[in-house]
Order: C-alpha cells, then structure tokens, then sequence
C-alpha cells in the first residue's frame, strides 16, 4: 500500500480513507472480537477506532505507524471496555463463533475452544496475546501499545501460554505427545 | 517447547474478516471533516512607485542636486577669480603703459636741448 494513499486521506480524499479502513478492518474488528467476544461490541468498538483515526489522521506519519497506531487504539478501547461492562454481560461465545473463527479454518471446535479459554484471560494478557499472535507484533512493539514493560509483555505471554496449553491438555483439545 | 503451540495459537488467531459493508458503514458515520487549514497568502499590496521609490529617490535628487550646484559654484569661483585676474593684469598693464608715456615725456624733456637765450642769461 503506497504512502500516497494516506496522504490523499490526509488531504480529505474519502476514498483513500475508506481503502485504509478496508486494508484495516479485518485486524481492528479481530482484536474487538477476540477481547469482547461480542460481534456487535466488536464491531461498535472498529468503528470507534476508525471514526478516532478520522479526526487524527493529520498525526499519523506513515503507514506503520498507522498501523501501529490502529491496534494500540483498538487494545486500549477493548480494554478499556471490558473494565466498565462486567465479563457477564458478555454474550454467550457460540453466537458468534462463526465470526471468530478464520475461514480456512479445518477446525473450527478447536479454534472456538481456543478462543473461550483466551476470553478467560485477564484483559491485559489477553490483548497482549492477540498482539502477539493474532497481529504477530514483537514483544518491544506489544509494550509500547499497551504502555507495559517489556518483561510484563514477556511474562504475561509466557504464563498465558503455560494457562493455555494446560487447560487445552486438560480438555484433550492437545496430547502431552503432541506438544512436546 | 511452546513452539508448536505458539505455531498452533498464529494458525487459530488469524485475524478474520469484517462483517460485510463495515467499510461503508464507517463512511457513512464520518462527520463532516473539517478542511485542513489553509494558509493563503495574499501578494503584498503593491505600494505605488513614488511610494516604494520616492524616499530614496529624492535623497538621491537632493545629492545630486547638491553635487552639481556645488561643482556650478566652483565653477563660477574660478571664472570669477579668472576674470578678475584678467581684469587686474590689465589694469597694470595700462597703468605701466601710462607710466612708460610720462618717463617717456620726461626723457624728451631731459635729452632736449637748452634753448639759445637761456644759457646767455646764465652767465
């Protein structure tokens, strides 16, 4: 995607802004999906972080630092949201199972599983496990979208990961043989 | 040891796709985008010529002016001081021309000689 995209969008061309939108809204809508485990939140939340990049796009310096730029504001708004609307009121998962789970997916039990049991991490782990795997963002970039130290980063993934395999070993969803 | 399963979480966690018409929607909800500001900037007033120039212009009148009617003066000093020069060699010279013609009638009358009776008289 060429920087003139964004810089037509910064001159007011809606159309160069609606091809960021689309280029953008499938990792946005994800990181709302995967922490809210609610498609309409997910959604209202995507929509927040693009109408926020609307009125700060004159800030955004280049496509990465858009891109950075959009799944820090969609981590912190989905965290942020999770502190104010209490997990209960969350809607059941299996409603939206067909949204969460990726097209090619050849096990969608699997993958929907996975996702309750990231749904049962903490806020803060779990954005920081969707940054990580989802948007496969290093560890220094994760720290920086979520205002942590680096270690907290590290540590909170490697015990996310240990509370994950165990509970998916513990569910059979894995072998112990499998994941050596 | 987590590699599997960190490989396992990236294959299970790929983003999927916006509902259908998100884009659109998020269009239609963009509020009217202020313009960035624009700078506009006017081309200077133009000041007319006496205006832009005059100042300068009469002080380089003024200096010039002052040049000139000083070289005209010199000018006028030195031809005055010439004619008068010219005035006063020729005052002198009709003064030496007067004062040769009175030695010139004093010597004739010198050079002359006594009249006949008059020597007669002496003795």
């Amino acid at each position: 995607m060429p920087d003139s995209l964004l810089l037509q969008a910064r001159a007011g061309d809606a159309q160069a802004f609606a091809e960021l939108v689309k280029a953008h809204q499938g990792s946005v809508f994800s990181i709302g999906l995967r922490m809210l485990n609610r498609r309409d939140a997910a959604e209202d939340l995507a929509q927040d972080v693009f109408l926020q990049l609307y009125r700060k796009l004159d800030s955004i310096e280049s496509l990465q630092h858009l891109g950075f730029w959009l799944r820090r504001v969609a981590a912190n708004l989905a965290i942020d949201w999770l502190r104010r609307v209490p997990y209960s009121a969350t809607q059941p998962l299996d409603e939206n199972i067909d949204a969460i789970a990726p097209e090619t997916d050849s096990d969608p039990l699997m993958s929907r599983e996975l996702t309750r049991l990231l749904g049962e991490l903490a806020p803060h782990p779990r954005a920081v496990m969707l940054l990580r795997y989802q948007e496969d963002r290093d560890v220094a970039e994760i720290a920086a979208m979520l205002d942590m130290p680096v270690n907290t980063v590290k540590s909170h993934i490697k015990r996310s990961l240990t509370a994950l395999r165990g509970r998916m070993i513990g569910a059979r969803l894995i072998d112990c043989e499998e994941l050596p | 040891m987590n590699d599997n399963f960190e490989d396992e979480l990236r294959r299970r966690l790929r983003p999927v796709n916006a509902p259908e018409g998100f884009a659109e929607r998020v269009m239609r909800a963009l509020p009217e985008r202020a313009l960035p500001a624009t700078v506009t900037v006017l081309p200077a007033p133009r000041r007319s010529w006496m205006r832009q120039f005059g100042m300068p212009a009469s002080l380089a009148a003024s200096l010039l002016a002052a040049v000139f009617l000083g070289q005209h003066s010199a000018q006028q000093r030195e031809l005055r001081a010439q004619h008068e020069g010219l005035e006063a060699s020729r005052e002198l010279m009709q003064a030496l021309r007067l004062t040769s013609q009175k030695l010139d009638i004093a010597y004739q009358a010198v050079q002359k000689p006594p009249p006949a009776g008059a020597e007669e008289n002496r003795t």
